[in-house]
C-alpha cells in the first residue's frame, strides 16, 4: 500500500497518454503515468514471428485475464470477444498498429451538417444519434501539423493551402505545410492498384504512414520487412509513442512510468473534483496515486469502465455521467474486403509495411454524391495484407480461397501453392454511423483477472444504412480488382454483427453538455479536472484510421492544459 | 538423419494403429528372441511419444492434418511439414487450454469412424477420410457434441496452417516445409526499392527463419 503525489496522473500510457505525458512534463508538471501492459525495447522484435504477433496476439490485451464481452442485442447472452483490438503495453496500439495516419476531411468533423445541407434531414437514418464535432478541421490542423512533425509521418500532399496536388490525396484537407518526409517506397501491389484505379478515374496516392522513409530525429528508415501492422517495428522505422515522445518524456526528469499497473478506481471528493487514482500493482499491491489532474487514455472499454466503477453518492451514475452518455455511441469500422489473384505476375504483399498500403479517397466522407444511394459517407479503399498482415499465416487463415475452392484437401494446397505471392487485399473501411444503443456497461456475470467487473459492448452493425454502404463499397471494390486486371476477384465472407477494429465513442465529445460526455479539449463537463483522451471522445470515426486524430487532440488538450488550465483550474469552455 | 527419423515415427505410428505392437528400431531383435504378446505393449512408448497427446490420438491427428494439407511430389504437406509436431508442442505449452478440447475432440472422431467404418480415422482410406472430414464440416457426425464437429474441424484447420507456416522454432514447417510450399521468404530483415518492384518471384538469397536458413536451389 503505498501513496504517491502528483500533479498529473494519466491512466494508460498509449498512443495519447504517451504524448500528454511528454507534454506536460516537459511544461515542468510532475507526471506519474500508469500502464497495465509491460514495456518493450525495439531489441525485442528482432524475432520477426508471424505466430507470436499476427496469430497469437502477443501484443493484445489476453481475452482470458482481461476480458470484453459482447453480445449483439440487450436479449442475448455477452461472449468474450477475441482478439481484442488494441495495445496492451507502453505506446499501447502505435507499437502494433499499421502507422496509417490520416488527417480527418473538414466534412468528416460536421457530418451532420453537411449530411443536412447537402441531402437534407432525413438522410440521416432516423435512430441514429449522429452530432457534430465541437470543433473545425482548421482549429485542429495545428495539432495535426504538430503530430506530424513530432513524431514522424511519410507522405505527399495534395491539398497545400487550397492548391490541389496530382499524386497526393486531392480530397485532403487543406494543410498548411508538406508531410515531414517523403512517402514510403511505392510497391508491387500499390503500381498495379494504381494503374487499374486510374481506370476507373480515382485519384490513388500513396497511403500517409507514421513510418519513417528516410533517417528522423535519430532514427532509421524503414527496412520493408514486411512485420509491420500486428508487429514491433525492428529497427525503430515505426514512429510508435513508444520510442518518441516517451523518452522525451522521461528526459525530462518529471515523468514516472508504472507498469503493470491496473486502475480500478477514480477517487473523487463532494466538492465535485477528482483527487487521484488507485490500482494494483504487478505484485497485487494496492496503491494509490493523488493528483491535481486526472487523464484517462486507455482504450475506450477501460474508460467507461473506470468511470462506472468510481460511482459516488454526488455521482450515483458514474463519474463524468450526468448526461446518461457515457458509454454510449460506440462505433467501429466494418468494411468489405476483396481478395484479387493473378495468373500473369508475382504481387509479393509480404514486402514493406503491411497496412494500407495505397489507397482512393474518391468513394470516402462526402467526397461523392450520395443522392439516392440510400447511405451516407462511405470508405477509405485501399490495397493490403489480407489480415493487415501479409504472411502466410495472414493468408491462410485470413483469406479464405474463391468460391468453388475448398479451403482444405489438395485443391487448397494448390491454391495457396500458386497464388501466396500472387494475391493482394482491397480493404473498403467503411464510416459506420454512432447509435446510441450501440454501448459499453458492466457485464454482471464476467470478472477479469482482477475481479472487477467485465466490459460489456452491446453492438449490431447491421442496421439498413450500414448494410447498404458495405455493400456498395463491395460492388466498387470488385471492380477495381477486375480493372487491376486480377484473374480472380472474389469477396471475403459477409461480416457477422461483431464489431470491425478502431473501436471509437463511450465517451463523446460534443458542444452540448446534455448530449456528450466532454468537451473540445476532452474535458469532463461535469468535472473540470477530469480528462479524457483516445478515441472514446470522437463523435464519428470517419473511414480514416483514428490514430493521427486522437493524437492531435491530444496535443490539442495538453496545449489547453499548459497553457490555460495550469494557471487557472476551472471549465475551458 | 533427421527424415530417417522421421519415417520410423512414421511406421511405428502406422503399426501401432495396426495393432501390430511397437516396431521402433531394434525391436526386430527383440522379437526373434521372444514372442511378444501384443497387449503387453501398453508401456512401451517406443520413444515416439510426443509432450501431450497419446500414440492413438497422435495417429489420428497425424492422419487428419495430412487429409487437410496433403503432400504431393515438389509439395510438401502437413506430414512433412511436421504438423503433428507443431500441435503436440502447442498442445502441451500455448494451447494448454485445448487440451480437452482435443481429448474429447478425438474421441469423438474415433467413436464416429468406428460407427462408421469399423475402424479408426488413421486407419481409414483416403476418400474414407476425406468422407469423415465432409461429414464434420457439415455437421453430419452426430458422435461429436462439445466440441461440435465444425468447431474441431475450423480448430484443427487453423492449427494445420500454423505448423505448416509458423517459424520452425514452434515445430512445425520443418526445413521450411510450409514457406517453400508458397515461396515466402521468411524473416527477411529488408527488402530493397527494387525487390517491392519486381513482378518476379522473390529468389534473392536465402529462407531466413529464427534460428536457421536455408538457401533455395
Amino acid at each position: 500500500m503505498a501513496t504517491e503525489k502528483a500533479d498529473v496522473v494519466i491512466v494508460g500510457v498509449g498512443g495519447t497518454g504517451g504524448i500528454l505525458a511528454a507534454e506536460l512534463s516537459k511544461a515542468g508538471m510532475k507526471v506519474i503515468g500508469l500502464e497495465r501492459g509491460p514495456r518493450h525495447k525495439t531489441s525485442d522484435f528482432a524475432g520477426q514471428d508471424e505466430l507470436r504477433y499476427f496469430q497469437r496476439q502477443d501484443l493484445r490485451p489476453n481475452p482470458k485475464r482481461q476480458p470484453v464481452t459482447w453480445r449483439p442485442n440487450a436479449n442475448a447472452r455477452a461472449v468474450p470477444m477475441a482478439p481484442l483490438n488494441y495495445g496492451n503495453q507502453v505506446g499501447g496500439g502505435t507499437v502494433h498498429y499499421g502507422a496509417v495516419s490520416w488527417r480527418f476531411h473538414e466534412s468528416d468533423f460536421r457530418v451532420r451538417s453537411q449530411t443536412i445541407e447537402r441531402y437534407g434531414a432525413s438522410a440521416i437514418p432516423e435512430d441514429c444519434s449522429v452530432i457534430d464535432w465541437p470543433l473545425s478541421y482548421a482549429e485542429l490542423e495545428p495539432f495535426y501539423d504538430r503530430a506530424e512533425y513530432d513524431l514522424g509521418v511519410s507522405g505527399k500532399a495534395g491539398n497545400l493551402q487550397g492548391r490541389k496536388i496530382e499524386g497526393g490525396n486531392i480530397f485532403e484537407a487543406p494543410r498548411q505545410r508538406e508531410f515531414p518526409m517523403p512517402p514510403l517506397f511505392v510497391d508491387n501491389s500499390a503500381r498495379i492498384f494504381e494503374e487499374g484505379v486510374k481506370k476507373l478515374g480515382y485519384h490513388p496516392f500513396p497511403t500517409p504512414r507514421a513510418i519513417l522513409s528516410e533517417p528522423y530525429k535519430g532514427r532509421p528508415g524503414c527496412a520493408y520487412c514486411g512485420f509491420c501492422s500486428t508487429h514491433g517495428c525492428h529497427v525503430g522505422a515505426k514512429s510508435s509513442v513508444l520510442v518518441t515522445t516517451i523518452p522525451e518524456a522521461e528526459a525530462t526528469g518529471n515523468f514516472k512510468l508504472v507498469t503493470g499497473a491496473m486502475c480500478y478506481r477514480i477517487h473523487s471528493d463532494n466538492s465535485g473534483r477528482v483527487t487521484g487514482v488507485s490500482y494494483y500493482g504487478p505484485d497485487n499491491s494496492d496503491n494509490t496515486v493523488e493528483a491535481e489532474i486526472v487523464i484517462l487514455s486507455p482504450f475506450i472499454y477501460d474508460i467507461v469502465r473506470l468511470l462506472l466503477l468510481s460511482k459516488t453518492s454526488k455521482f450515483p451514475e458514474g463519474l463524468a455521467n450526468s448526461s446518461g452518455h457515457l458509454g454510449r455511441h460506440v462505433m467501429t469500422h466494418i468494411g468489405g474486403r476483396v481478395f484479387v489473384a493473378f495468373d500473369d505476375r508475382y504481387v509479393n504483399m509480404f514486402m514493406g509495411p503491411t497496412a494500407q498500403k495505397h489507397t482512393i479517397d474518391d468513394l470516402n466522407g462526402d467526397n461523392f454524391d450520395h443522392g439516392g444511394l440510400g447511405f451516407i459517407l462511405g470508405a477509405q479503399v485501399s490495397v493490403q495484407g489480407p489480415g493487415f498482415d501479409a504472411g502466410p499465416i495472414a493468408a491462410s487463415v485470413g483469406m479464405p480461397p474463391p468460391r468453388g475452392i475448398p479451403n482444405w484437401g489438395a485443391p487448397y494446397r494448390e491454391f495457396i501453392a500458386k497464388y501466396f505471392a500472387r494475391h493482394a487485399a482491397l480493404n473498403a473501411q467503411t464510416d459506420n454511423l454512432p447509435f446510441a444503443d450501440q454501448m459499453i456497461d458492466l457485464d454482471p456475470d464476467v470478472r477479469d483477472a482482477w475481479g472487477l467487473p467485465a466490459p460489456r459492448l452491446t453492438y449490431d452493425w447491421r442496421r439498413p444504412s450500414e448494410r447498404a454502404r458495405v455493400e456498395y463499397m463491395l460492388r466498387k471494390t470488385e471492380e477495381i480488382g477486375r480493372a487491376m486486371g486480377a484473374t480472380h476477384v472474389w469477396r471475403a465472407n459477409e461480416r457477422p454483427g461483431s464489431p470491425g477494429g478502431h473501436h471509437q465513442g463511450g465517451a463523446r465529445m460534443g458542444s452540448d453538455p446534455k448530449d456528450s460526455v466532454v468537451n473540445r479539449y476532452g474535458q469532463s463537463w461535469d468535472i473540470h479536472n477530469l480528462f479524457i483522451a483516445g478515441g472514446s471522445i470522437h463523435p464519428t470515426i470517419s473511414g480514416f484510421n483514428p490514430t493521427l486524430t486522437m493524437q492531435a487532440l491530444a496535443y490539442m488538450t495538453a496545449d489547453a492544459i499548459v497553457n490555460r488550465y495550469k494557471k487557472s483550474p476551472g471549465p475551458l469552455v | 538423419m533427421k527424415s530417417k527419423h522421421n519415417e520410423s515415427r512414421r511406421a511405428f505410428l502406422v503399426s501401432t494403429v495396426a495393432g501390430a505392437g511397437a516396431v521402433a528400431a531394434g525391436a526386430g531383435l527383440a522379437q526373434t528372441q521372444q514372442p511378444e504378446p501384443v497387449a503387453d505393449h501398453t508401456h512401451d512408448n517406443g520413444g515416439k511419444l510426443g509432450a501431450f497427446l497419446n500414440q492413438d490420438d497422435s495417429a489420428a491427428i497425424e492422419a487428419f492434418t495430412e487429409r487437410l494439407m496433403p503432400g504431393a511430389p515438389g509439395q510438401p504437406g502437413a506430414r512433412d511439414a511436421g504438423v503433428l509436431n507443431y500441435i503436440d508442442l502447442a498442445l502441451a505449452g500455448a494451447y494448454a487450454d485445448l487440451q480437452d478440447f482435443y481429448r474429447r475432440g478425438c474421441a469423438a472422431l474415433e467413436d464416429h469412424c468406428r460407427k462408421t467404418y469399423s475402424k479408426s480415422f488413421a486407419q481409414l482410406t483416403a476418400a474414407e477420410q476425406d468422407a469423415v472430414i465432409t461429414a464434420m464440416t457439415e455437421g453430419k457426425a452426430p458422435s461429436f457434441t462439445w466440441p461440435t464437429s465444425q468447431a474441431f474441424f475450423n480448430t484443427l484447420r487453423t492449427h494445420t496452417m500454423e505448423g505448416m507456416f509458423a517459424d520452425p522454432v514452434y515445430g512445425g514447417n520443418k526445413d521450411f516445409a510450409g514457406w517453400r510450399l508458397v515461396g515466402f521468404p521468411g524473416a527477411q530483415p529488408v527488402f530493397t526499392e527494387a525487390d517491392m518492384a519486381s513482378r518476379e518471384a522473390f529468389t534473392r538469397g536465402p529462407i531466413l527463419g529464427l534460428q536457421a536458413q536455408v538457401r533455395r536451389s
